[in-house]
């Protein structure tokens, strides 16, 4: 049998622009990180390593938001743009929760200082269960009815729900920033202290509570998805709504149950951004929706480790970033966005993608 | 019947919700000031022992409950044959409902103060005044069952009225409906006046030439905020190219505004860089700027679908803004303090830099936007945008090359920003990072969207209702943005076409709503 020869390939445009690109990028990047650590280094190791510290725990945060995009798009195909204001809600439950904490005598000072686990403890519970309420209620009124509709449609209401909410706290709790009441135990900017170099090096315990309680929210979330009932009826909804309805599954329930699950992560990541950075206010919840939703994006939208690693990456790139292209740090948002377009460029898989089909895209 | 009280109870929770949040957000007592302005009685005297601001609030009040009363009772036909008692039950139910919750918020609320407590600190509109003027004078549990018994009545009256108004059981607003479908549209001189398009057109003319006369007399004030108008009517067709005709969401459009104006102050003004070109000269410069940045972003992100796009041009929008804003640039942007002194059109050495000069160069660049995407609209390119928004890969398969196409309405939408941002920046003369910020992008999609996509006069109305309407109720200020979120949810849930729908996007969004279910089960997703 003659072997067919394969039929020259044409190049296209775009791909001569993708590898341009792509080898510029690369090129700048590594002459950056060898002027950075080798050439002339600005920064000694002690830094660097705060600097880490920084992102793993902002990447974290970013993780347990980025898991909510990438549930309610894995099932609905729809950018759920007003997660970021859940965690903001969820902020404000924690918040309200600590400050009453506070007021309450108990023990010789007061309760949140008295019984700081149990005061946390409520904070998160308060915050979760506020955020998975409003999660519940938003997919219930603003997108529920809009099922079946042109794509464009849904993604406009949650547009619209996303500002409805963040000028409706603003309007509740008004405009100012607030502190949020750490325990005394948990003082902010208060850890372990690390020798590197010579140089202090401090590891925050609220920093260490928000990784360590991300780690294990984002395993129980993966178990629950790959490992209970619930779990799989969330994949089959995934896969196809038609064929899982004739399984017996009940579609809007899982789908009302996927939202009060991300919504639940999206509340105990706003507990964790109070707890670690402090000030919570109404527009808490647009730039780092807007940064998971890119982590989401980078770790391929739909897969769930795939968010926990984008979440975690873009985290440590956003800390690390000015500081190796020697930048100034007010431009650190710049980054986060200028990533989700190169990933759009190169993998719009993103990391662990699952090969997506047209509809997905 | 169970059905029925269900309903009601659902309804009297809904609107109680409803109401205590507007109390929670002071919407309470900025309404009681719109009715004072309205019933002109502000120096009335007390009437039932209430001074003016109070019964405004029992008048606003009052109101909400009578809505609730008709929503509640409105929802069952007739129920054992005595229409009156079933709706008064319905509407009274719901009242009473909404009356429990309002009454339990108000009375603990009027407690909390009554011990002084300062809520405001956490809750901002709260103050012990406004706390004041909800309680009516009654000690607080008796403000709290006062409201109860209050919109329990209103509720069973607006039950009534629904029942009274609208003939045998039906609906006020069909029944008007059908007297006019009945008695007036069947007339032959109303049915000639439809068809003659001598009346379409004298009625076009007579509005364009209203407000080509509009900026003679209205005074600066409103010279300004008509020009405002005339800028988001710009921005509204460009937007409109991209996601109305398109459907491609953009929200990051503020970015190409942003480019033109930057571009105009940047080449006209003394500070920073003393070029002081010529206005005409820098006009096409914002277009074309704004047009190839256009192409420049939308080339990696068009490949994908919507929803890509809609986070990276948000994203970019910030990045433009951010960087506009940043210390690094500031040499070559102005940085935070912005641009002064930009400079104006001159007209043959003839400076027409005053207001209702420059609202009639907004005015001919709206003119001439108007009739560029109308032929736009209607041509072979307009025609494939409109294809590829309904189903991409089916247009794929009719021959149109869908990036470029996609690239075409991003650069031109882009283009008519760019032109939007320039004029915007002349006619300011000033430029700075914080006229870009999102909410500009977010108020150009909502006057898309609520106007109508796809729509020429929709846009125009839906710049007038969301940027004119506000200046003229200038007390509504606070609350405009969040009425912006609920107005977007609102219209995708009840009227996805928008306020003017072009005929042939209402065609299609009426088809999809049939057609979407089968659609589904064609494609097993």
């Amino acid at each position: 049998m003659p072997i067919q020869k394969e039929p020259a390939r044409r190049v296209k445009p775009y791909q001569i622009i993708q590898a341009v690109t792509g080898i510029g990028c690369a090129g700048y990047l590594l002459y950056r990180l060898y002027t950075v650590l080798i050439g002339s280094p600005t920064y000694g190791t002690e830094t660097w390593a705060r600097f880490m510290i920084a992102g793993l725990i902002l990447g974290s945060v970013y993780a347990l938001i980025a898991i909510g995009y990438t549930l309610v798009y894995g099932i609905l195909r729809m950018i759920n743009f007003a997660h970021g204001d859940i965690m903001m809600i969820g902020a404000f439950g924690g918040y309200f929760t600590l400050e009453a904490a506070k007021s309450i005598p108990a023990g010789g000072s007061n309760f949140s200082d008295a019984y700081p686990f149990a005061a946390v403890l409520a904070a998160f519970l308060a915050g979760v269960a506020i955020a998975a309420l409003s999660g519940y209620f938003l997919e219930k009124i603003a997108y529920r009815p809009l099922r079946g509709a042109p794509r464009l449609v849904p993604l406009i209401s949650a547009i619209g729900a996303s500002i409805f909410l963040e000028n409706a706290a603003q309007l509740l709790f008004g405009a100012q920033r607030r502190d949020y009441a750490n325990p005394a135990v948990l003082t902010r900017g208060e850890g372990w202290t690390l020798v590197i170099n010579g140089a202090k090096v401090i590891l925050p315990y609220t920093g260490a509570l928000t990784v360590i309680l991300s780690l294990l929210l984002m395993v129980a979330l993966y178990m629950l998805v790959m490992r209970t009932r619930l779990g799989r009826a969330m994949r089959a909804v995934s896969e196809n709504k038609q064929v899982a309805a004739l399984m017996g599954i009940d579609v809007d329930g899982v789908i009302s149950q996927t939202f009060i699950i991300s919504g639940a992560l999206a509340g105990a990541a706003g507990v964790m951004w109070g707890l670690h950075l402090g000030l919570v206010y109404h527009f808490v919840g647009f730039i780092p929706g807007i940064k998971a939703f890119t982590a989401a994006v980078l770790g391929g939208i739909g897969s769930v480790p795939g968010a926990m690693l984008g979440g975690l990456f873009l985290g440590l790139v956003e800390s690390l970033g000015p500081a190796v292209l020697g930048i100034s740090f007010q431009l650190k948002d710049v980054i986060a966005f200028g990533i989700l377009v190169l990933v759009l460029i190169f993998r719009p898989t993103g990391i662990v993608g699952e090969a997506l089909t047209e509809e997905k895209v | 019947m169970k059905n029925m009280i269900r309903n009601s109870l659902r309804t009297g929770i809904v609107f109680g919700i409803i109401t205590v949040f507007l109390f929670l957000v002071g919407f309470t007592g900025t309404a009681a000031n719109i009715l004072a302005d309205l019933l002109n009685n502000e120096s009335a005297p007390p009437l039932f022992g209430w001074a003016p601001p109070m019964l405004n609030t029992v008048i606003f009040v009052g109101l909400i409950g009578l809505w609730a009363g008709a929503s509640g009772a409105s929802r069952e036909k007739d129920v054992a044959g005595d229409p009156y008692g079933a709706a008064v039950l319905g509407g009274g139910i719901a009242g009473f409902v909404q009356g429990l919750l309002t009454g339990l918020v108000m009375a603990l609320v009027g407690t909390l103060n009554e011990r002084g407590v300062m809520m405001s600190k956490y809750l901002a509109e709260l103050l012990p005044a406004a706390v004041k003027q909800a309680m009516l004078g009654f000690p607080p549990p008796g403000a709290g069952a006062f409201y109860l018994l209050f919109l329990t009545a209103a509720g069973a009256l607006g039950g009534l009225a629904t029942r009274g108004l609208g003939r045998g059981g039906r609906r006020p607003r069909e029944a008007i409906r059908t007297w006019a479908r009945e008695k007036v549209e069947v007339l032959p001189w109303v049915q000639s006046l439809r068809r003659s398009p001598a009346v379409k057109y004298a009625v076009y003319g007579i509005l364009l030439l209203g407000i080509l006369l509009l900026p003679l007399f209205a005074g600066q004030y409103w010279n300004y905020t008509i020009g405002t108008v005339g800028i988001y009517v710009l921005l509204g067709l460009g937007l409109n190219i991209v996601v109305g005709l398109a459907g491609l969401l953009d929200l990051g459009y503020v970015a190409f505004f942003a480019i033109g104006a930057y571009a105009m102050a940047l080449l006209t003004a003394p500070t920073p860089h003393n070029l002081m070109w010529n206005f005409w000269l820098v006009i096409p410069i914002g277009i074309l700027l704004a047009a190839v940045t256009g192409i420049l972003l939308g080339a990696p992100v068009l490949r994908m679908r919507g929803d890509y796009l809609a986070i990276v041009t948000l994203g970019f929008g910030e990045i433009i803004r951010i960087l506009s804003k940043s210390d690094d640039l500031s040499d070559f942007t102005g940085g935070p303090r912005g641009v002064p002194a930009v400079a104006g059109p001159d007209f043959f050495g003839l400076n027409v830099n005053s207001g209702i000069a420059f609202v009639y160069l907004i005015f001919l660049s709206v003119l001439l936007v108007i009739f560029v995407t109308n032929r736009l609209q209607n041509s072979r390119v307009g025609r494939a945008w409109e294809a590829m928004r309904e189903d991409e890969t089916v247009s794929r398969a009719m021959g149109i090359n869908t990036l470029t196409q996609k690239l075409l309405a991003f650069a031109i939408g882009a283009a008519f920003a760019g032109l939007g941002g320039a004029l915007f920046a002349s006619r300011n003369q000033f430029t700075g990072p914080e006229d870009f910020n999102l909410m500009v992008s977010i108020n150009v999609v909502a006057v898309v969207i609520v106007g109508g996509m796809g729509s020429i006069p929709g846009v125009i109305a839906g710049a007038l209702v969301l940027k004119g309407l506000p200046e003229m109720l200038r007390q509504l200020e606070d609350y405009r943005v969040m009425v912006f979120g609920a107005l977007l949810v609102v219209m995708m849930l009840w009227r996805p076409a928008g306020l003017i729908p072009s005929s042939r996007r209402k065609m299609e969004i009426d088809k999809d709503a049939g057609l979407a279910e089968t659609a589904e089960e064609g494609r097993g997703k």
